[in-house]
């Protein structure tokens, strides 16, 4: 089952999780060629604090800054375990 | 003391990350009527990290919570009270539900005056603990009166009146209803005219454009500043109690008053 937060409003992103054999990431951004792998640091770096491993997170970006990719994140992993 | 208290959605990312550019003196980062129910957790967990990350030391930065009765009171609460932020604005606000919000926040507390019940009860409510000013909310308050709002806002007279004495009585901060029009530039001017001639402290506003006039209304005029530097000044020289000045007494209240608007134009640079 995926599990997901955010909007497709300018300045936000649509986070989705969903469990998985191992960690992938995968990011869809406007602005991808020059924040990509910032984007992606900001996911592993919230999965290690988190512990979290095994699982799908599937990003749609519109040009978040790095708290609301976290933000979004946090959001969709708190509504998977509930 | 604020002049203008500005409402933001606590789940929109772009007007978060702009709220030092509206030049609101006070910001209040609303988890009520602008979320979703679905996207509440969403926002408690944006507004923290958002506010863990910058800081805003010229704004006072307060969180309409969801009211004491919703399931989401307690939890709106406790996800945010370590934030970095003056306080909580309480949405249909009674003894009781301040009771409850003191229960757990030692911080700064704006309860919205918005029912009619709210109105009778306004003296008891001004005199709680960490009441910072009450904030009326005419909206929901002619909603439950099945009255409809006007521009000239006599159907709220009777309020605005006893929540401007109220609150000067208990030296707290008034804060008007906002003006719902949002591109009626007259209007927005009329109305905050209109409340800071009733005594208002402050407006609050829904609209980021509202803020500009707010704050020219709210704010003493250049006449008024003269006359208190001349008050301060003749005050300063003068031995006895009262003295003359323009062929008017000036005695003790109009010193104080004249020292009230030279700290509010230092504060907004007036001067």
């Amino acid at each position: 089952m995926k599990y997901s937060a955010g909007s497709y409003e300018s300045s936000d992103c649509i986070v989705t999780v969903s469990t998985h054999s191992k960690t992938d990431i995968i990011i869809e951004s406007i602005v991808f060629e020059q924040f990509g792998d910032q984007i992606k640091d900001v996911i592993s770096n919230t999965l290690k604090e988190q512990g979290i491993k095994d699982i799908l997170v599937e990003c749609f970006d519109k040009g978040a800054l790095d708290y609301t990719i976290k933000s979004r994140l946090l959001t969709a992993l708190k509504r998977m375990e509930e | 003391m604020s002049r203008s208290y500005l409402f933001i959605p606590g789940n929109t990312p772009s007007m978060l990350q702009n709220l030092d550019v509206f030049e609101s003196d006070a910001i209040i980062i609303d988890f009520e009527d602008s979320v979703l129910t679905y996207d509440k957790d969403a926002a408690r967990i944006l507004v923290k990290e958002f506010l863990t990350k910058f800081n805003f030391k010229e704004i006072e930065i307060f969180i309409r919570i969801n009211d004491s009765e919703s399931p989401f009171f307690k939890e709106d609460v406790l996800l945010t009270n370590d934030l970095n932020i003056t306080g909580y604005v309480l949405p249909k606000a009674l003894p009781s539900s301040i009771d409850q919000l003191l229960k757990i926040t030692d911080k700064q507390i704006i309860p919205i005056i918005e029912s009619p019940m709210a109105v009778l009860r306004l003296e008891e409510i001004a005199r709680k603990d960490q009441i910072k000013g009450l904030l009326l909310g005419a909206e929901d308050l002619t909603k439950e009166l099945n009255i409809n709002r006007t521009l000239e806002g006599t159907e709220i007279l009777f309020t605005r009146s006893k929540i401007v004495l109220t609150c000067n009585a208990y030296k707290i901060e008034s804060i008007d209803t906002p003006y719902t029009s949002k591109d009626d530039e007259q209007g927005i001017y009329k109305d905050s005219l209109n409340a800071s001639n009733l005594g208002f402290t402050s407006k609050s506003c829904i609209h980021p454009n509202h803020v500009d006039v707010i704050n020219e209304v709210f704010s003493p005029s250049q006449e008024d500043i003269k006359q208190s530097l001349r008050i301060i000044k003749k005050a300063e020289t003068n031995t006895k109690g009262a003295f003359s000045l323009d062929g008017k007494m000036v005695d003790a209240p109009i010193i104080e008053k004249a020292k009230r608007v030279i700290v509010q134009a230092k504060k907004y640079n007036l001067l």
